[in-house]
């Protein structure tokens, strides 16, 4: 193998080994940059949701605290704006289910939904409800009781998910670092070792050419460099040894 | 003496090379099963190939290597392999750190089997198979199973051979180089097929088999699952693990020669009808000590002695049970069988039951010449006299092996690591065992430990797999010129 093909290709595995590792990183990088907005895209707009769900919630429990008192056009005010901020936020996360089970969750919200709604949805002032503690805590409470955890469930899902994502960007996020570090790390010892051999292809031969053209001058011995690659340098040596013959003719 | 660095380095390049097939069968069953370490095992099989190619450019091909070299490509081709092999825990994080990665690394290669991560089945497939891979390749001697594989001049194999196996293990050998090492190979190869199947049609998975194949054969001890054996709570099971750790502790020629007929065979050797009944003493102390403190039923007690006492004896340190909640007396027993290990020309590593056969024997033989002064004494073992050197070799090992673990006892107290902690995790590690008691006990891992105590205890690997000569004698420059 010629020389310039040995050196070549010692500088052509460094090269490779640095655009594999630069790869890798771009890639891992490219992961964590889909992650984040995973992270938002899948999770984020449901938390938000939900916290928008259970203070629509919140609001219609008021609304109905307010109607039983005799407060109508305050309560069916309240109670008509909260339904329609719960309705809009449930369909948002409706429209964002990106978990298993999630689902599931979704249409346990709507059914409970609709049955604290079909509570507050009938007329109170006026009828036997109103100033009715024990119709409040029994029937209406229980209800908002029930579709507030159904939402808060939805919510710890999407939050351990949020956390297990998080968990995994950390990790995502020295699989992008390491590629680069061992890539330094090889090419550093890489440089080493193929130091050590451009010594042994190259240094070597020629000090053995010096030395034995020295010799030959200097003691009339003859010349020998002992070249054992198969290279330009063993051609120099065979021309050098035809030189030396046709001087000592 | 003669060093060429350029062959030593061509040899470990070999080694590299070996290894990034095992890394890419790791990657294939990563990429199969679309998992996250795919790019990890990927760029580290591709580092291994690189850094093994590269010396082939430069290097021609040797026909002779002198023992200096023999000795520099197995130490520094096992801290190759064992750097290389850290690469794709490294990669992939979680858990690894670089130490905690070395330290897997390490603990597969030399067959120890002591881990430092708590959620094994958070691993991908593909890492773990690569983890028992390092058991598998680094069982038969890293440099071995490359010269076995690749090609290499009978003189160069038979140096290296010289090296990287055990004087001793060599007496049950009467081949030539190339026939030891075939050998090893259908036995090794052999045994783990067959174990294989035998896990499968118990229950296992085939990929489980597969793993727990390539542990027990290499007498390694990583397992799948985070409660090792006991995952399976399998009677089956145990009895066809406990069967081959046995097989895999013994003499490798001596299993080759009864499936031949040969008349050296296993049944013939005294240290093999010894080390089996001090295996059998051990399993029924520890079940009697068991039954009468009322930890377990008397079949129950036999059973998970049996398991613990033959795991613990081959060096392969598989589990059932925590052990460290038993009886004081049985740990004692136990440590007893992490320091004796198992035959030498096994896959096991650590001080060898040959050795201590031969100690006990050496103490006979002095009574013998105390009593009778001018007698002429000679120590055989099956008819064959065993040499001065031999046995002097052998009491200089045992004493330089508890040396060892007396100073890494020291250190990793000095490093607050608990007083029973340190010695049976000394003790553990450089008899290539894997689990000890204290804090690292059989379900326990070795993440509590401090770094440098971890980094520590893969140098007790190592100076155990290689018998500590190989390492030692490389500080020793001078005294080979």
């Amino acid at each position: 193998m010629k020389i310039k093909i040995k050196i070549l290709a010692g500088f052509l595995l460094i090269i490779l080994m640095l655009l594999i590792a630069g790869a890798m990183s771009i890639y891992e990088f490219s992961r964590i940059g889909k992650s984040v907005k995973a992270l938002i895209d899948d999770n984020y707009i449901t938390l938000e949701a939900s916290k928008s769900m259970i203070e629509a919630l919140e609001r219609e429990d008021s609304g109905v605290l307010l109607l039983i008192s005799g407060k109508w056009e305050k309560g069916r005010s309240i109670l008509n704006s909260a339904d329609s901020s719960f309705l809009s936020a449930f369909k948002v996360a409706k429209n964002n289910i990106t978990e298993e089970n999630e689902e599931k969750h979704i249409k346990n919200i709507e059914e409970s939904y609709l049955k604290f709604k079909s509570i507050w949805k009938l007329p109170i002032v006026g009828t036997d409800k109103q100033n009715s503690t024990t119709w409040y805590l029994s029937d209406v409470h229980e209800s908002f009781l029930d579709a507030k955890f159904e939402v808060e469930a939805l919510m710890s899902l999407n939050q351990t998910s949020m956390y297990e994502e998080a968990s995994d960007l950390k990790n995502q996020s020295i699989r992008a670092i390491m590629p680069g570090i061992v890539a330094i790390s090889s090419a550093l010892i890489f440089l080493v070792i193929f130091n050590f051999f451009i010594g042994l292809i190259l240094v070597r031969p020629i000090k053995k050419l010096i030395d034995s053209v020295k010799d030959y001058n200097s003691y009339s011995q003859n010349f020998s460099a002992d070249i054992s690659n198969h290279d330009e340098l063993k051609v120099l040596e065979n021309e050098i040894l035809k030189l030396t013959q046709r001087l000592q003719k | 003496m003669n060093l060429r660095t350029e062959i030593v380095i061509r040899h470990i390049g070999l080694v590299l090379i070996f290894n990034a097939i095992f890394l890419f069968i790791s990657f294939l069953i990563s990429l199969f099963l679309v998992e996250t370490s795919v790019i990890a095992l990927l760029y580290s099989s591709l580092v291994a190939l690189i850094f093994g190619l590269f010396p082939l450019i430069y290097v021609k091909p040797t026909h002779y290597l002198s023992i200096l070299e023999g000795t520099s490509i197995v130490v520094f081709g096992w801290i190759a392999t064992c750097l290389i092999g850290s690469l794709p825990y490294t990669l992939w994080g979680g858990e690894f750190s670089f130490i905690n990665a070395w330290f897997e690394s390490v603990s597969g290669f030399t067959t120890t089997g002591s881990t430092v991560i708590n959620n094994i089945e958070a691993l991908p497939k593909g890492l773990l198979f690569w983890r028992s891979s390092t058991h598998w390749i680094g069982g038969i001697g890293v440099v071995l199973f490359t010269i076995l594989i690749l090609p290499g001049s009978n003189t160069s194999r038979f140096v290296l051979l010289n090296t990287e196996m055990s004087q001793l293990a060599k007496t049950n050998f009467k081949y030539r180089a190339k026939e030891i090492l075939r050998i090893l190979l259908y036995v090794y190869v052999g045994l783990t097929i067959l174990e294989t199947i035998l896990l499968k049609f118990a229950g296992m998975t085939l990929f489980d088999a597969i793993n727990h194949s390539f542990a027990t054969i290499a007498t390694g001890g990583f397992s799948t699952k985070n409660l090792s054996i006991s995952y399976y709570n399998s009677v089956t099971i145990e009895i066809i693990i406990i069967v081959f750790m046995i097989l895999s502790g013994v003499h490798f020629g001596l299993t080759f020669n009864t499936i031949i007929g040969n008349k050296k065979n296993i049944f013939r050797s005294s240290i093999f009808k010894a080390y089996i009944l001090i295996l059998f003493i051990g399993v029924l102390l520890v079940s009697l000590k068991l039954y009468y403190s009322e930890i377990y039923p008397w079949w129950e007690s036999v059973r998970h002695a049996a398991f613990q006492v033959v795991s613990l004896g081959t060096t392969t340190g598989f589990a059932t049970v925590d052990t460290g909640h038993w009886p004081s007396f049985t740990q004692i027993i136990l440590i007893y069988f992490t320091i004796q290990c198992a035959m030498i020309g096994s896959t096991s590593g650590g001080l060898k039951f040959d050795r201590i056969y031969i100690f006990f024997k050496s103490i006979k033989k002095q009574i013998r010449s105390i009593q009778h002064p001018n007698a002429v004494i000679s120590l055989k073992i099956d008819g064959n006299s065993i040499n001065e050197k031999t046995e002097l070799h052998a009491m200089i090992f045992i004493i330089l092996y508890i040396g060892i673990i007396f100073i890494t006892t020291m250190l990793l107290s000095f490093l607050n690591v608990d007083i029973f902690t340190a010695f049976s995790s000394s003790a553990a590690t450089i008899g290539n065992v894997g689990p000890g008691f204290g804090n690292v006990s059989s379900l326990g891992n070795y993440s509590n430990l401090p770094d440098l105590g971890k980094f520590i205890l893969t140098l007790n690997m190592l100076l155990g797999r290689l018998e500590i000569y190989g390492i030692i004698s490389l500080f020793f420059i001078k005294s080979w010129r």
